[in-house]
């Protein structure tokens, strides 16, 4: 069905408005970074500063261990999406294919495990690392960030495997392989986008914590991650928010760049194709 | 190349029992075709043959082999899937060569099979695509040259052609036709359309419930239908089916069809006080020359060119019940095939002939053939 020009015209512009209030805060989170901090409290807002300071972004690389808390940062995430991967495939992949006794109530049963709040676990968590050696170590966070990951991933991929025809494995076990040859050679590389997508909502997870990281790696500077340092540059009478921003500024790129790469498989429909 | 031996097999899910007591030989070279309706155990009895499902009791033995426990991959069969199950991100070279791959073929023995398999098929063009870019017509051969390079002992199809249009099916079903004359290899071929079925098998295999009804060459299953069932799902249109109570004297026994006596051409001991379901083929009917003739009055003259198919409404007293039929509808109806017929029309009064040795006698009852 074609659209009327007003209606093309009334989509276009909720699209740019919508977009528009969810760019605005990068935007803003931008021009701070920029700004000199008298300028930030202008009267009306200025939304570009008069003399932009593109030096801030060297002066934070030099003032703080940004570069250790970003390798912290990705670490922690790729340790944490790794993990998760390893159980959630082989999981999801059971949930979608085999008939299990009890299977629906386990799959909500890992399902309901996701509806916990992480501050919930963060007390057993904190008690079962200490007695395991494991605060002030990364592996503390990237275990806990799996623990979160985990049981959303699960259903996700589960979802995914439901939507790629049994046949597949059915065609590849009869050309010789085996039910894990099958999967491994079939199923998963069928799944790219299924298994990019849940790798980089884990990612998300795990970039995006806070409490767990405060909480296990408060005494060990030399682990924390990104979101632990910024937080760390506020002082307690005077913040200089330029700084702040910049640092959060940084903090984005790897995201961004993720989001770019796996954007092809995020968007691709790999099983085109296969049948009719 | 292997013959097929399927030993009592049976499957049950649960309570559920899906095939019972499956027996059936397959010569080695045989085009044999399983046909029912949808549910009837064909592509189960396929899938148990092909090693993808557990039979719950029997024996399958291929080339003398018992392969019943034996992984897919290790029965040496190849299977052609209805919606082709092409690996989507393997080119077509890849997919047709995945097979032997798996069990370590060198590289350049597959790099002279695939492309052989390729031109026979007519898809050599192709080999450097992905799945999603071919048409229906050209997957269908992929599919099958996946399962010919592999130069198996058995080709297994669970309904290859079910996916394409009428056209098409038609060109692949000739194309698959003769691809077995030229290859001969032991076939299995799944389908619920019974044209697919009479025009490519050697042998049929029909199934209703999971049971078999009948197994026979075409012909045998379009003359002499072992039961109701076969009589009706056999043909286009199937037999005409009526009931009829014979009545005997003298001249032998008779029904009345159309309230017209037609003899039956039986011993009037088998059928004298019995109630039965008659069969008359649509295409055994002509517009003149036969020793029996009723006359009728059509409801509906559809053309289709070079046919006409003429639709009457059963007499109350010849229509048989709908428990007696698989199809309710055909309970009712009386169709008749008539070739190069000229001009005919609706509620115009219209005699047909008939020869009487063509009727078939079936038990109401049990379904079973009489004659």
């Amino acid at each position: 069905m074609r659209r009327t020009p007003l209606q093309s015209l009334a989509l276009y512009g909720a699209v740019i408005v919508i977009c528009g209030i969810l760019v605005f805060p990068i935007y803003w989170l931008f021009i701070t970074a920029l700004s000199q901090p008298d300028a930030l409290r202008a009267m009306p807002p200025k939304f570009w500063p008069e003399h932009p300071n593109w030096g801030i972004f060297a002066e934070v690389l030099n003032d703080k261990p940004l570069l250790l808390w970003l390798k912290n940062s990705v670490l922690a995430a790729l340790g944490a999406v790794g993990l998760s991967m390893v159980v959630s495939i082989p999981a999801g992949y059971a949930l979608s294919r085999f008939r299990l006794r009890g299977g629906e109530s386990l799959g909500l049963v890992i399902l309901t495990s996701k509806m916990l709040p992480a501050t919930l676990l963060v007390i057993p968590l904190f008690v079962i690392f200490r007695q395991l050696g494991l605060l002030g170590s990364l592996w503390s966070v990237i275990l806990a960030h799996a623990t979160l990951i985990v049981p959303f991933s699960t259903w996700m991929l589960k979802g995914y495997f439901d939507t790629i025809p049994q046949e597949l494995e059915q065609a590849a076990m009869v050309d010789g392989c085996s039910p894990i040859g099958a999967m491994i050679r079939v199923v998963l590389p069928v799944s790219a986008p299924g298994l990019a997508a849940t790798a980089l909502y884990g990612f998300v997870l795990s970039w995006a914590d806070y409490a767990y990281a405060r909480t296990f790696l408060t005494s060990a500077q030399q682990n924390w991650t990104l979101n632990l340092g910024i937080t760390t540059m506020r002082g307690e009478y005077i913040s200089n928010w330029a700084i702040i921003s910049a640092a959060c500024v940084l903090a984005t790129i790897p995201v961004l760049f993720i989001y770019l790469f796996l954007e092809r498989y995020l968007v691709g429909g790999m099983t085109a194709g296969s049948e009719k | 190349m292997a013959d097929i031996r399927i030993e009592h097999v049976r499957k049950s899910y649960g309570a559920l029992t899906v095939l019972h007591d499956f027996d059936l030989t397959i010569e080695d070279g045989e085009f044999v075709v399983f046909v029912g309706p949808s549910g009837c155990g064909k592509s189960t009895m396929l899938k148990i043959l092909a090693g993808l499902e557990n039979a719950t009791s029997g024996r399958i033995l291929i080339g003398g082999e018992d392969v019943t426990d034996r992984a897919p991959g290790d029965r040496d069969i190849a299977m052609v899937f209805q919606n082709y199950a092409l690996y989507p991100h393997l080119t077509v070279r890849g997919n047709m060569g995945f097979g032997l791959k798996m069990r370590g073929v060198p590289a350049s023995e597959i790099d002279r099979r695939v492309n052989d398999a390729a031109r026979l098929l007519g898809v050599d063009h192709l080999l450097d695509r992905r799945p999603k870019q071919l048409s229906g017509g050209q997957r269908q051969r992929v599919a099958l040259g996946r399962a010919i390079v592999r130069e198996p002992r058995a080709y297994l199809m669970d309904e290859p052609l079910s996916n394409l249009d009428a056209k098409l099916r038609v060109q692949m079903r000739a194309e698959i036709s003769a691809l077995h004359q030229r290859l001969n290899v032991t076939t299995v071929y799944v389908t619920h359309d019974q044209t697919e079925a009479m025009t490519m098998a050697n042998r049929i295999v029909i199934m209703r419930d999971g049971t078999i009804q009948q197994i026979a060459d075409p012909e045998t299953m379009f003359y002499k239908p072992a039961n109701l069932f076969v009589a009706s799902f056999i043909g286009s249109p199937g037999m005409n089916l009526l009931s009829a109570k014979p009545k005997v004297d003298e001249s032998g026994a008779a029904v009345e069809l159309f309230g017209t006596r037609v003899p039956l051409p039986v011993d009037p001991a088998r059928v004298n006080g019995h109630n039965l379901a008659l069969g008359l083929r649509p295409e055994h009917l002509t517009l003149a020359g036969g020793p029996a003739s009723v006359t009728v009055t059509p409801t509906l003259v559809e053309s289709l060119g070079s046919e006409k198919y003429i639709y009457v409404s059963l007499p109350e007293e010849n229509r048989l019940s709908a428990d007696e039929v698989s199809d309710g509808r055909r309970s009712e109806q009386f169709i008749v095939r008539l070739p190069e017929a000229g001009a005919i029309r609706a509620s115009e009064p219209l005699t047909l002939y008939f020869d009487p040795a063509r009727i078939h006698l079936f038990d109401p009852a049990s379904g079973a053939a009489i004659i």
